[in-house]
């Protein structure tokens, strides 16, 4: 691993930095831009690759994508197949209104959009109901809607399991950048011994709070973790509330692994759960 | 000179970029707030429909914002709109919405120059745009140079400075070299114009360009470090405490 390169807006990236897999086109991720080069010095115009955010580049041989990890805590800015969580803001005929994140316009969700919907047996849900859904698309002109589902729309099932309605539980709301961290962690195996995305507060979690039932978690892109214990009788609140603590600490303060598990610990001893 | 400016990045948990600057020297400390993309409160405030527009506000401390305010809000909503890429994915359609606080400054009464304190919030917004990763097509630093009766120049002036002072310049230069901001205010000649000109890119970039050949000729540290360079390690710094957990692992 080459030294961190981090990057300032108009600042060219390196050749040498970029993914050296040629058999698979580059693809570029947020923060970066294709740009010709102008200068006259270059005797063939060549491009170049521009980042337009300032952050740390992270390349993806695998993938061989390239993009640029910004500050975590921007706002969220939706993609299609991002998971997210939306809050129902209110209905009509053919959709439900859902806020993605505030002060931005609602999300259209089609009131079919959901595994097993008909026009007979649809989900009923309220103003301030949560959903789990996934971004269908984001439209394509300027102010275009985004619209959410809650299937798969190829095979009408919820697949990726628990698409839907977030019935009970608590909402966290979280810098964009954990909620990233925490979709990777949760997705990828928890094989090493420092978690993935150096992330093992969930693993953690899970280990200690099995004995009174376990919890349920969903996280979405947009910042916000869905938690809930309702097995867990009368210790689901503080719980839920030690679960979101421990969240909202390593959010604000930079924990290396050894100090997620005593902040798991020490949180758990403090809400005696 | 007084020591450095300081600045930090992401102060505020709740909004989408924030940024402080403490510029030492005239003594302004500016508190930046970034919200974007955000909805615009009415279809009419777009007002080119592809793009994002962008709005300043500019909160003084002690009173009432009124016709100062109002003038330097003109002047960075006119500067940043154009830096911003509004077109990206998100962007076109909505707002940037930038909210400056002043929260310590010298004694700066109502009616006087707002020059002074124009660098301090260029630079706040900027760091704060940089933190909130609002797409950007360049870098800047910015720059208040006051010109005495005798002909020197001041960098940085008081505000007691900028009184006496004879003309009074705000430069902002790109990360590419270009002039992006000049205001003056004062009576001036061209040839003033230009020693000023040339001194603001010392202190912003640290290079001066000789002649039409196109070199560039490092001059001497007699200016500290340049800005351009206190910008990057700001922003170093912070990436560096935020992704430590990327950066160490590798």
């Amino acid at each position: 691993m080459t030294t961190p390169l981090i990057l300032l807006p108009s600042d060219n990236v390196p050749s040498d930095h970029l993914p050296s897999n040629t058999s698979a086109p580059l693809r570029l991720g947020p923060g970066l831009r294709l740009l010709s080069e102008q200068q006259s010095s270059t005797p063939s115009p060549g491009h170049v690759i521009n980042a337009s955010r300032a952050g740390l580049l992270s390349t993806d041989p695998k993938r061989n994508a390239v993009s640029i990890l910004s500050f975590p805590n921007h706002r969220y800015i939706p993609t299609t197949n991002d998971l997210v969580i939306a809050q129902v803001h209110h209905s009509s005929a053919e959709y439900f209104h859902c806020m993605v994140t505030p002060q931005t316009p609602h999300a259209l969700l089609a009131q079919l959009a959901f595994e097993g919907a008909t026009k007979k047996t649809r989900p009923v849900l309220k103003q301030g109901d949560l959903v789990y859904a996934r971004v269908l698309s984001i439209g394509v002109s300027a102010g275009a809607e985004v619209e959410l589902t809650c299937v798969n729309p190829a095979t009408g099932k919820a697949e990726q399991g628990g698409l839907g309605p977030l019935t009970g539980g608590m909402v966290f709301d979280v810098s964009t950048g954990l909620a990233a961290r925490l979709t990777r962690a949760s997705s990828s195996k928890a094989e090493y011994e420092d978690g993935v995305a150096g992330l093992v507060v969930l693993d953690e979690l899970g280990t200690k709070l099995e004995g009174i039932g376990g919890f349920e978690i969903a996280v979405g892109r947009n910042g916000k973790v869905w938690v809930d214990c309702s097995n867990a009788g009368d210790s689901a609140i503080r719980a839920t509330v030690a679960i979101g603590r421990c969240l909202h600490a390593v959010d604000e303060s930079n924990l290396s692994p050894a100090e997620q598990r005593k902040l798991v610990s020490r949180t758990l001893r403090e809400m005696e759960v | 000179m007084v020591g450095p400016a300081t600045a930090s990045l992401s102060p505020l948990t709740r909004s989408d970029g924030s940024s402080s600057y403490k510029c030492p020297a005239t003594g302004f400390n500016i508190l930046g707030s970034v919200n974007a993309p955000v909805e615009l409160p009415a279809r009419r405030d777009a007002l080119k429909p592809e793009e994002a527009t962008v709005e300043v506000l500019v909160k003084p401390g002690t009173y009432p914002a009124g016709v100062g305010e109002r003038y330097v809000e003109g002047i960075l909503k006119g500067m940043l709109g154009k830096l911003v890429l509004g077109r990206e994915k998100g962007y076109p359609r909505r707002g940037v919405v930038i909210t400056l606080a002043v929260v310590g400054s010298e004694d700066v009464g109502r009616g006087d120059s707002y020059l002074t304190m124009l660098p301090a919030l260029l630079h706040a917004s900027h760091l704060a745009l940089l933190s909130a990763a609002v797409p950007l097509s360049m870098t800047f630093t910015a720059t208040v140079l006051a010109v005495t009766s005798s002909g020197d120049i001041i960098r940085d002036p008081s505000v007691k400075d900028a009184t006496a002072a004879t003309s009074l310049h705000v430069l902002a230069i790109s990360s590419k070299g270009h002039l992006l901001l000049n205001e003056s205010q004062g009576a001036f000649d061209f040839d003033t114009w230009e020693r000023v000109h040339q001194r603001a890119l010392t202190i912003c970039r640290g290079v001066q360009p000789s002649g039409s050949d196109g070199n560039i000729a490092m001059v001497e540290d007699m200016e500290g470090r340049p800005l351009e360079g206190f910008i990057r390690e700001t922003v170093e710094d912070k990436v560096y405490h935020d992704y430590a957990w990327k950066i160490d692992a590798a």
